[in-house]
């Protein structure tokens, strides 16, 4: 990090540039109403409003820059309007065109200039409801204009001839150096969030980038440290205004970014520019952009330890995603062998195609713990066997009670995002009728919790019989109060992560199951639904309205994050645990959803125990494991940052999918991991 | 035949090469004053109390039929809400024990680790230890942590069977040793001899206690007599104040007889002058 990007970084860090932006209300929702305006037309002149309300904010270290000095993002459709539209559609998270990943290399490589031409001449001859949304993208490029023309002033103005010369370029022409092209993507990105799209993805940016990198490195007008810094500065402005874009939690913003992998022939990709994003993140130390590391068995021991020095920092990434089991899955469910080869992940881990891809991936969660707990209640088990087939026919009833109101689908148009999607442009066509790939995907929740009930049940109910079933169903609806001894039998009933088949024979069970039910339904986009085994924030959510399971947990105790072993469970060490966890068939529930290892931090305090751990998620991946992610902490730290949070305003935790600050967290995400490390 | 430990410890860290599983043996002959790990001093099974996240519900206490007199009923473990009791100390069945780690060889080869005996004291229970290294034989890579306090014969025959020694040196003098360890250094020292002797690898550790062990005169006793064939390096262990950390755990107070606020003055240069591999962990 140089003196300039130190300064940047210490701007953003101190935040006082947000109190600045004006909160001035604007309302447009009744305006458009009453004009009966489309709205795909409403999308695009709210974004054309913002723009104009927007005024350039530049410092004299920026050479990138855009941040937001409006807070306000007003509504597009009136109440007594989204009323009558939650009457005859389902309306997922408010209808936002989110958690997707533009086609960034063909809107690079192509400019403005030559999109909005082919807007123009694919209008002639197009039908009504084209023609709206043709004007509509035209007027969100127009927008984008406006930002451009205002912040090209402002930078010539303040003597930031670099920027203005940039802006001067991009986006209308395709970029002339990778600085340029660093340009256009942040102001794509920050464009895309003054849209309303939510989880504005980064994607695989050394891929699109290195065209633009590499050429600068040829002609010798771009050396490694120049490159570092441009990117050190574009990591920095990507978390500018991050505070406006919350999800559930600060920090749940989905800017996600995808290292290494393969091409579309399948030959490795990971490239200079790769590791220079890595060093990049290192230093910079900051939550976005969260870090993704595609990666097989073939992939080299440095880049495992390069990944390490950023886990050693505390930062909760890089998330590792294992293309052995992740590209034969997405073909598995349809989608070209050069789309899944060309994968990067939503806002946490869910794996979706740059462009061609309106997937909706977090449509819901199965509750797994219940279901198995249903099964349990159905009556006096006859057989281990026919206890399973209860389970089995629960998950179903699980699933398809999720997936059948999931049907007629509303989206609020979205004609900038569309313009930067394979196709949209060309067909005039909005990305929230649909594109290519039309999945949906649903987390499998409790995963650990839920056969590890199994395993208790068939432990100690049918085979060792230390457990009546009366008893059980006493001891669950005591939630344990009086019945210890029934709970201390099944806690040590074998459980997931000991690398013992008597547990893990149920998870590969259960997630079978859970793949074959979700494979069962088609949704009403023309896609399929994708079974995972993330948790998103239900494995708090649910937990807190669930009972006592047989697994031994109490009522209320939250299930365990994601893949991970439950929080009641003492397990024999990370070696059993990747084993027990790479052992079901991970190629069925591939939608995403990582293994968490929580490391104490001091595993990392030489290259010793850097290179083990690094060693360590190489095993994982030759083991078949789909996706890791670590988190290097100590419950010392958290328990001391809780008390006195103004000790700790950088501390970092990896929380389900996304790095954020400890500080931001609500208690319960704190408690969380905190509980993780317990023992 | 039964062994008894009271821990197995997968991703040990510093415990040899590569990636490991650590077996810890309990009961140890010596009585360090510094021991970081009070649960591996005593043969005697005991209950241990982990206090991360104690709710101080109580349960525990109002179960208890013989308060003082722990008779391992383990009643306490059952009702602690976050399961935060255990009862110390396994007897294991030397081939049960083998089954359970042979799982893990395969990922141990590929980390290009093994299994390593510790403790407590794996010599303490040298009958045991032989049969469980016996059984790894060509299986994976064994390493024991040791303290070499035992008899010669029985140290000889362990150095058969194995792949390398990770071999403690406190204290060279006497006195000191008998006074903060609570045993004699001269069967350590015979040990040390045969040791070297023996070409079979070794590492030398030396945990550097603030003014007991770190002093130039204990380093210097030590930097003497290293050598032998197997010799690789030696390894300063800096003290860590969390070494009392696990003492309430056990029910007992943490009493250090040196003073924990002065830093260990880390010495390489003893070493590196007699041109003597040194690292600090």
């Amino acid at each position: 990090m140089n003196e300039r990007i130190e300064k940047l970084r210490a701007m953003l860090l101190a935040k006082e540039y947000r109190a600045k932006r004006s909160r001035e209300p604007i309302e447009l929702a009744d305006s458009f109403s009453k004009e009966k305006i489309g709205y795909a037309m409403r999308a695009a002149l709210r974004l054309k409003r913002l723009a104009e309300e927007e005024e350039p904010s530049l410092c004299e270290w920026d050479r990138i820059g855009f941040r937001r000095s409006t807070a306000c993002m007003p509504p597009i459709l009136t109440e007594k309007e989204w009323a009558e539209i939650r009457k005859e559609h389902f309306v997922f998270d408010f209808g936002w065109v989110a958690n997707i990943n533009s086609d960034y290399k063909m809107v690079l490589s192509r400019g403005f200039k030559s999109i909005r031409e082919e807007i123009e001449q694919r209008k002639a001859d197009a039908n009504a409801a084209q023609k709206e949304e043709a004007e509509a993208m035209l007027i969100s490029l127009r927008a984008v204009d406006t930002v451009v023309r205002k912040y090209r002033t402002a930078a010539k103005a303040q003597g930031l001839f670099a920027l203005a010369e940039a802006l001067s370029n991009v986006p209308e022409h395709p970029p002339r150096s990778f600085y340029e092209a660093c340009v256009m993507l942040r102001l794509l990105n920050f464009m895309l969030w003054l849209n309303d799209n939510k989880h504005v993805t980064v994607g695989r940016f050394d891929q699109y980038m290195y065209p633009y990198f590499r050429a600068d490195v040829e002609a010798g007008v771009l050396d490694e440290t120049g490159a570092l810094e441009i990117i050190e500065e574009l990591f920095i402005s990507l978390n500018f205004d991050a505070d406006l874009y919350p999800g559930v939690q600060q920090g749940d913003n989905g800017q996600s970014l995808v290292l290494g992998g393969c091409d579309k022939d399948g030959n490795p990709a990971y490239n200079e520019l790769s590791r220079l994003c890595l060093i990049a993140s290192a230093e910079l130390k900051l939550i976005d952009p969260k870090i993704n590391l595609r990666v097989d068995k073939n992939t080299p021991r440095e880049i495992y330890l390069l990944g390490t020095t950023l886990t050693a920092k505390g930062l909760g990434f890089p998330q590792y995603s294992n293309d052995d089991v992740v590209i034969p899955a997405l073909c598995r469910w349809g989608y070209a062998l050069e789309d899944a080869r060309n994968y990067v992940v939503a806002a946490c881990w869910e794996f979706i195609v740059p462009g061609k891809a309106f997937d909706i991936n977090n449509v819901d969660g199965a509750n797994l713990p219940r279901a198995v707990d249903r099964a349990l209640r159905e009556g006096e088990i006859g057989s281990y066997r026919e206890f399973r087939e209860r389970v089995r026919r629960q998950i179903d009833a699980e699933v398809e009670s999720i997936t059948a109101p999931v049907k007629n689908l509303f989206f609020q148009p979205s004609p900038l995002q569309s313009v930067l999607m394979d196709g949209c442009a060309e067909e005039l066509k909005d990305v929230s009728e649909g594109l290519h790939y039309n999945n949906m995907g649903l987390h499998g929740v409790g995963i650990a919790n839920a056969a590890d009930a199994m395993a208790a049940v068939k432990y100690c109910v049918c085979e060792q019989k230390t457990v009546s079933y009366g008893e059980l169903l006493r001891a669950l609806d005591a939630d344990f109060e009086g019945f210890e001894d029934v709970r201390s039998k099944l806690l040590s009933a074998p459980k997931m992560g000991n690398n013992d088949d008597f547990a893990d024979d149920e998870a590969a069970f259960l997630l079978d199951c859970f793949a074959d039910s979700c494979e069962k339904q088609k949704n009403d986009r023309g896609g399929i639904w994708r079974a995972g085994t993330g948790t998103a924030m239900y494995y708090i959510w649910y937990s807190e309205t669930m009972g006592a399971t047989a697994d031994g947990r109490r009522a209320g105790t939250a299930y365990s994050a994601n893949y991970s072993p439950s929080l009641d469970v003492k397990t024999d060490g990370v070696l059993s645990v990747i084993s027990s966890f790479s052992k079901p068939d991970l190629g069925r529930v591939c939608n995403g959803g990582p293994l968490t290892l929580e490391f104490h931090d001091t595993v990392f305090r030489n290259e010793e125990g850097m290179g083990k751990v690094a060693d360590l998620v190489r095993m994982f991946v030759a083991l078949g494991g789909h996706q890791l992610q670590l988190n290097a902490i100590n419950r010392e730290t958290l328990l001391d940052a809780q008390k006195h949070p103004e000790k700790y305003p950088q501390l970092i935790v990896r929380v389900w999918g996304w790095s954020g600050y400890f500080n931001e967290l609500d208690l319960c995400y704190q408690q969380h991991v905190i509980r993780r490390l317990e023992f | 035949m039964k062994g008894r430990i009271f821990s197995i410890e997968e991703f040990s860290l510093y415990d040899g090469p590569g990636i490991r599983t650590t077996v810890f043996f309990k009961g140890c002959p010596l009585s360090c004053n510094w021991c970081h790990s009070p649960e591996g001093q005593g043969y005697a099974r005991q209950i241990v109390k982990s206090g991360n996240g104690c709710l101080h519900c109580g349960k525990c206490a109002a179960v208890c039929t013989h308060p003082g007199a722990c008779v391992l009923c383990g009643e306490c473990v059952k009702v602690c809400p976050r399961s935060l009791i255990r009862i110390s100390g396994e007897d294991r069945e030397a081939e049960q024990l083998y089954k359970k780690l042979s799982k893990n060889f395969a990922l141990l080869e590929r980390g290009g680790g093994g299994v390593t005996f510790s403790g407590g004291e794996p010599l303490m229970q040298a009958e045991f230890l032989l049969e469980m290294l016996r059984l790894c034989e060509g299986k994976t890579h064994r390493a024991i942590q040791t303290s070499g306090y035992c008899a010669e014969t029985t140290f000889s025959e362990v150095l058969k069977n194995v792949d390398l020694v990770l071999y403690d040196l406190k204290l060279i003098d006497e006195d000191a040793a008998k006074r903060y360890t609570g045993k004699s250094s001269a069967p350590i020292l015979r040990n040390f001899e045969i040791l070297k002797g023996s070409g079979v690898p070794f590492v030398v550790r030396v945990p550097l206690i603030p003014t007991v062990t770190d002093t130039e005169k204990n380093l210097t006793a030590i930097a003497e007599r290293i050598g032998g064939a197997g010799f690789l390096k030696v390894e300063l262990e800096p003290y860590n104040k969390f070494a009392g950390s696990k003492y309430a755990m056990c029910g007992r107070e943490y009493l250090p007889q040196f003073d924990e606020s002065v830093p260990p003055e880390i010495n390489t240069k003893i070493f590196e002058e007699r041109n003597i591999k040194v690292s600090v962990y």
